[in-house]
């Protein structure tokens, strides 16, 4: 025995700052069975040498190896890496002693007693902060022998370390794109990935040249999938074979790894990576700030704003500080009641208060009323409605704080398009991180009132106050008929004729509580039935309210041109190879939708395109609350509509079309399916 | 007319926060201008880029005791390399050193000018970038790490000298040498086919 201890052991080559040797996990090799060769590799202290991919610099050893004939010798079995920073540069590799194991399979015909001798050219580059390459011919000798006197050799320990770090190959493939600058991967939420995501420094792409090894991997994760996403190396090539990722477990030190395929699943620079934290942030800003200029947000904030600029300076701040928590903190309001309903195991997405014909009927009480009263119908007087008064003569901190509520209620529905990326991350992430995007969402909105009244100078841009404010303020009213006629419109589309007739009912009630309120002064009369009367109109208009809501709603009527969206329609469609399919998720409440039903797809020209490339038309309506709709947007990254999805018809990937479509765009689209 | 100064005031707002929101992105790309570079060389004299407008450039980063330099130096492939641009096709050749003080690499202008002596290499210059201002421009990583940039100043080319990454001087004939082969496809009006390749070698040891 002593002897083939000596055998395994004949090999040590010292070089500058290591020493490397081959070596073999059993003392001998027993005839028939293959054995475990590593090359032993100990750095120097403070040195280190490469995995496979070494990262920003580096090289990963490399091995020739001369053998006896009929034998053949494994690939490395890389242990996963360490993490090592070398000023602004990641390097992935190992400190300290340690083995890459490979499986050797001797030739097939050996007798105990004889020897087997292999021998291996390696070379390596080992480095701290500068570097030294080196090579060697390591050698070995094994005896044969037979199975009950094989014992392991002194590096066992070393083999068994290694083979902890290999990492375990996964069942499921990854997909990987490396569009929009990044390298994203999309896993499945399966295997051991059900009940653990891995962290973003104990993560290792195996191939060189791919990601930008210092930059931060970002890691997002949906029901179904998790997503990595590290931005791309300057030097990628745009090519890249036989790919796979590496992600370690903490916990217990375990290593897994998926192998992937290239995907164009994703073709939206938003979708391929998640946004960067920040980035989602500014376009949450962004789309809050869009949102001022929506026809039913902004003649509430104009005259908010004007009566803003036209109050003494040192009023101003503190208004437009309340006006700012009153849409912030509605926004939370809003937020937090979706992201609960969600962690209840609710399918819902933004948009999900317009789902209800209840709160469409309160909107358009609201608009309805802020209407009269910017046409100077009724002025709301007392208590009645803080933002009654924010709108007409009161400028107190109260005032603007509901003006900001009401902002905020009026803008839900003009979700603009840019926010649907944001909104659509907000939901995925930790409740906290989401609700941080809700909050920029918010001062977005409320940023031009902060502006007014930080900036006096933008003041001065502003027209002064005189009585054409008046005016203006009338004219305002008609863009909230505008909207308040839409909201009408969708509640039909959610209900029946009859909710039509009842909420109509009630706003006709309103105008003529209105009116009463007017004329006490003038009919004495009326005064002592004033305040039945106003009671039972109020509850009257409550009450048709509460039966529009709860009107069944009509049997669609089935337009030809389309089916209607489930899973099974969509399989269906796709399963049959002389079909594509054009997927549209929609929403009477949704804007953007509308228009783009209107600009792009209810031409003739698209119908035609339709036949003539053979495709099936379906169309999910999100109207109303529908589960399987939400599933669907969610499987792309979605949480929101509108989503329109084209599928070619020969089985390839979706494609997602921009949320903005143009008559082209979509022809196109449809065009380019042969 | 009053809708009309809303409008313009949160128009403003927008372009504000727009450019609030770009990002400096200093890494340089290859078909976009090359990064500005203003540095001293060996003698003293100052380089700046749009100097060499009109004229095809080739950036050198190098370490003279570092493995993968000395293998294109000892076996005379840079040197080579650096005379056939210069002969072949007129170019500006900038060998610069962005080791700090006292680092690896990290060279005064007589000891640069002694090695290029020694070494028999033909550089147009040899610009001493101490600070690591021009390396992080141009993004440098390792030595050596090429840039090509054409007479437009654009940027052309970016990566490793040659295609396989080893400190093995038996290599070099196996490997096609990129910026060689960049600059013949300049030569024949031919956009260069690799034009960003796996950069190899030390890092580069910037200052702080």
């Amino acid at each position: 025995m002593g002897l083939w201890v000596n055998s395994v052991n004949a090999n040590p080559v010292q070089r500058d700052h290591i020493e490397v040797e081959l070596v073999s996990r059993t003392q001998a090799i027993v005839p028939g069975t293959t054995i475990e060769l590593g090359l032993r590799i100990l750095p120097e202290t403070h040195w280190h040498t490469y995995w496979q991919n070494p990262g920003d610099s580096g090289i990963a050893p490399t091995l020739t190896w001369s053998l006896p004939e009929n034998a053949s010798i494994g690939e490395i079995r890389w242990p996963y890496p360490e993490r090592i920073e070398i000023g602004h540069l990641v390097n992935y590799g190992y400190e300290g002693e340690h083995v890459l194991p490979m499986t050797f399979t001797p030739p097939p015909a050996l007798v105990v007693g004889e020897t087997v001798a292999v021998s291996v050219d390696a070379s390596w580059l080992v480095c701290r902060i500068e570097c030294i390459p080196g090579e060697a011919t390591l050698s070995l000798s094994l005896p044969v022998v037979t199975s009950q006197i094989n014992q392991p050799s002194q590096f066992e320990s070393l083999f068994e370390s290694a083979e902890q770090r290999y990492p375990e190959l996964q069942a499921q493939v990854g997909q990987f794109s490396t569009e929009a600058n990044q390298f994203s991967v999309r896993l499945p939420r399966t295997g051991v990935l059900t009940d653990w995501t891995p962290t973003s420094d104990r993560i290792f792409v195996t191939t060189p040249n791919v990601v930008d090894h210092a930059k931060d991997v970002f890691i997002s994760q949906g029901e179904t999938w998790v997503q990595i996403a590290q931005p791309l190396s300057p030097y990628f090539s745009g090519e890249v074979n036989d790919i796979a990722l590496v992600a370690v477990d903490d916990v217990t030190q375990t290593a897994y790894t998926w192998s992937l395929q290239k995907t164009d699943l994703i073709t939206e620079a938003a979708q391929t990576a998640p946004p960067a934290y920040a980035m989602v942030l500014l376009l949450a800003l962004g789309g809050g700030l869009l949102l001022n200029l929506m026809p039913c947000v902004f003649p509430v904030l104009s005259i908010k704003a004007l009566h803003v600029v036209s109050t003494p300076a040192r009023q101003q701040r503190p208004q437009a500080i309340a006006y700012t928590v009153g849409v912030v903190g509605s926004f939370m309001f809003i937020a937090s009641v979706l992201l609960a309903l969600r962690a209840g195991g609710q399918a819902m997405g933004w948009g999900f208060q317009l789902q209800s014909p209840l709160i469409v009927g309160v909107l358009i009480y609201v608009f309805f009323i802020m209407g009269l009263s910017l046409s100077g119908f009724v002025t709301i007087g007392g208590q009645w409605m803080g933002w009654g008064q924010s709108l007409t003569e009161d400028h107190g901190v109260r005032g603007s704080f509901t003006t900001g509520v009401l902002a905020t209620i009026v803008a839900s529905p003009c979700t603009a398009p840019f926010m649907g990326v944001a909104l659509g991350a907000a939901v995925l992430m930790p409740w906290f991180l989401g609700l941080g995007v809700f909050v920029m969402l918010g001062l977005g909105l409320a940023l031009p009132m902060l502006l007014l009244a930080y900036l006096p100078q933008l003041g001065r841009w502003l027209p002064k106050p005189g009585p054409w404010m008046t005016t203006f303020k009338e004219l305002m009213a008609f863009p909230i008929y505008l909207s308040t006629v839409w909201l009408v419109w969708v509640l039909a589309r959610q209900t029946s004729a009859s909710a039509v007739a009842y909420i109509l009912t009630g706003l006709v009630v309103l105008a003529f509580l209105c009116w009463l309120h007017k004329q006490p002064e003038r009919y004495r009369a009326l005064s002592g039935y004033r305040h039945s009367l106003v009671a039972f109109g109020l509850i009257a208009a409550l009450a048709m309210l509460a039966s529009a809501a709860r009107t069944p709603p009509n049997e669609q009527e089935q337009d030809t041109v389309w089916l209607n969206y489930s899973p099974e329609t969509l399989q269906a469609a796709r399963d049959d190879p002389t079909q594509a399919v054009f997927v549209n998720m929609t929403a009477d409440w949704c804007v953007t939708c509308l228009v783009n039903e209107q600009v792009a797809l209810s031409s003739d020209a698209f119908k035609e395109a339709l036949k003539t490339n053979q495709v099936v038309y379906i169309k999910g309506d999100w109207t109303r609350r529908d589960p399987m709709i939400t599933d669907y947007l969610a499987s792309f990254d979605r949480n929101g509509v509108p989503l329109y999805v084209f599928y070619p018809k020969d089985g390839g990937p979706p494609r997602v079309l921009p949320q903005i479509l143009t008559p082209n765009l979509v022809l196109e689209a449809i065009g380019n399916s042969q | 007319m009053k809708m009309g100064n809303l409008c313009k005031v949160m128009v403003a707002a927008t372009a504000l926060l727009c450019l609030g929101i770009t990002p400096s992105l200093a890494a340089p790309v290859v078909g976009q201008p090359a990064p500005a570079f203003e540095v001293v060389d060996t003698k003293g004299q100052l380089h700046q880029l749009a100097d060499f407008a009109g004229q095809t450039v080739v950036l050198e980063w190098t370490n003279h005791d570092c493995p993968f330099v000395k293998k294109h130096y000892s076996s005379s492939n840079m040197q080579n390399q650096q005379r056939t641009a210069k002969d072949a096709h007129d170019v500006v050749w900038l060998t610069v050193i962005s080791s700090s003080p006292g680092t690896q690499g990290h060279v005064s202008p007589e000891q640069a000018d002694e090695l290029t002596q020694s070494r028999e290499a033909a550089p147009t210059a040899v610009l001493l970038d101490e600070d690591g201002q021009m390396g992080r421009a141009y993004d440098a990583r390792v030595t050596p790490h090429m840039y090509i940039i054409d007479a437009s100043q654009t940027l052309v080319y970016m990566g490793g000298i040659d295609s396989i990454p080893s400190a093995r001087i038996a290599d070099i004939s196996e490997a096609t040498q990129y910026v060689m082969e960049g600059l013949k496809e300049m030569a024949a009006d031919q956009p260069i086919s690799e034009s960003i390749t796996r950069p190899y070698g030390c890092s580069i040891k910037y200052a702080d």
